[in-house]
């Protein structure tokens, strides 16, 4: 399971599961994860979970700016179309940090045909 | 036309053993020639061991073969004689692999070039690659057997996210991990001028396009080639063992 966590002056504040298929991020009361700031658009951005067609038992997780007006950013920069997320990537919604924690990854060890 | 080969296998400059493995054979016309690499995997001790299995059962199978191929058949059963070189080295790799328990985790990687009647005949399981260099312009002949390849080719991620995916190294296909290894195969053209080349990806993750055109297109002999490709991936801090089999088709 992956998460977003807000940080507030770099201290976690709040920690959201990304537990669907899609969680929608933004100002208005619709979104899965609201965040109710004056720089956050109404529905601002998108987090997508996929399961990975190659790797069984991998979820990959996918981020897409909804044309907001202070944007998305992934380790500052700004997105410009969908991007993976990794973990420990720092997300910025208009002026709100979050960060993406992963802790599946460390299960690819176990997959064959790793490359040392 | 007459073809002139060498080749290098380095540490790289943080790794403390080389699991990849290089090999090759000019014919006596100098207008056949096999080209090999292969790039370990799995543990200390068994990279090195599969790699070099592998090889060695390509060169054994082939080497005897090179001098048959008959003019005017460009195919010559070529491809199945490849074809076959690689199930005999996956059975090597798979028989070590049961005999011994340090080793059941090993497999490798492995690019093939038969040159015969002017052509380069390309074979390959995982994501050692292979290049040809004509007119100043690089082009990869060979498509990596990687997860982040499928996910390239399927638009799920983009060449800006390719490097930092956590699953960049694991390979959907290698020599020695299962019973039945699907074999990639290609034929080429080759052309006088032409410079065509085997590599381990320590060379590709270590050197840009930019550099390798760079560096094929100022030298002029393979040996020379080889020499510049390794240091400069060195001056780069290879962090992984970096091979390298190149030809020159004169």
């Amino acid at each position: 399971m992956a998460s977003l966590s807000q940080l507030v002056d770099n201290v976690v504040a709040n920690t959201f599961e990304l537990s669907q298929a899609k969680t929608l991020i933004g100002r208005r009361t619709d979104n899965d994860l609201r965040i109710d700031e004056i720089s956050v658009s109404g529905q601002h951005a998108t987090i997508e979970a996929v399961p990975n067609a190659y790797l069984e038992g991998t979820v990959d997780y996918y981020i897409t700016d909804n044309k907001s007006t202070n944007g998305t950013f992934v380790n500052d920069i700004r997105l410009e179309a969908r991007q993976r997320l990794n973990s420990n990537d720092l997300v910025r919604i208009g002026w709100n940090e979050f960060r993406f924690i992963d802790e599946e990854e460390n299960a690819l060890e176990k997959t064959a045909y790793i490359l040392d | 036309m007459a073809a002139n080969i060498a080749g290098r296998s380095h540490t790289g400059a943080v790794r403390a053993t080389n699991q990849d493995w290089v090999a090759w054979h000019l014919g006596d016309d100098q207008n056949t020639a096999l080209m090999v690499v292969a790039d370990g995997m799995g543990g200390y001790q068994g990279g090195e061991i599969a790699s070099r299995v592998a090889a060695e059962a390509v060169m054994e199978a082939l080497v005897p073969e090179l001098g048959k191929s008959t003019a005017g058949d460009i195919d010559d059963g070529i491809s199945e004689r490849l074809q076959t070189a690689f199930f005999v080295a996956n059975e090597r790799i798979l028989e070590r692999r049961s005999s011994d328990p340090a080793l059941k985790k090993m497999g490798t990687t492995l690019v093939v070039v038969w040159l015969a009647d002017g052509y380069a005949h390309i074979a390959h399981v995982g994501d050692s690659r292979c290049y040809l260099v004509r007119g100043g312009h690089l082009s990869c002949l060979t498509r990596d057997d990687t997860v982040v390849q499928n996910m390239l080719d399927d638009g799920s991620i983009t060449e800006v996210d390719a490097p930092h995916v956590p699953f960049r190294n694991v390979l959907t296909r290698a020599v020695g991990a299962l019973a039945q290894v699907d074999v990639s195969y290609r034929r080429e053209l080759i052309l006088p001028g032409d410079t065509l080349f085997l590599c381990s990806d320590g060379l590709t993750n270590s050197l840009t396009d930019t550099d390798l055109e760079g560096i094929l297109t100022m030298n002029t002999n393979a040996e020379s080639m080889v020499d510049a490709l390794i240091e400069t991936a060195l001056t780069n801090q290879a962090s992984d063992n970096v091979s390298v089999v190149l030809l020159v088709q004169s």
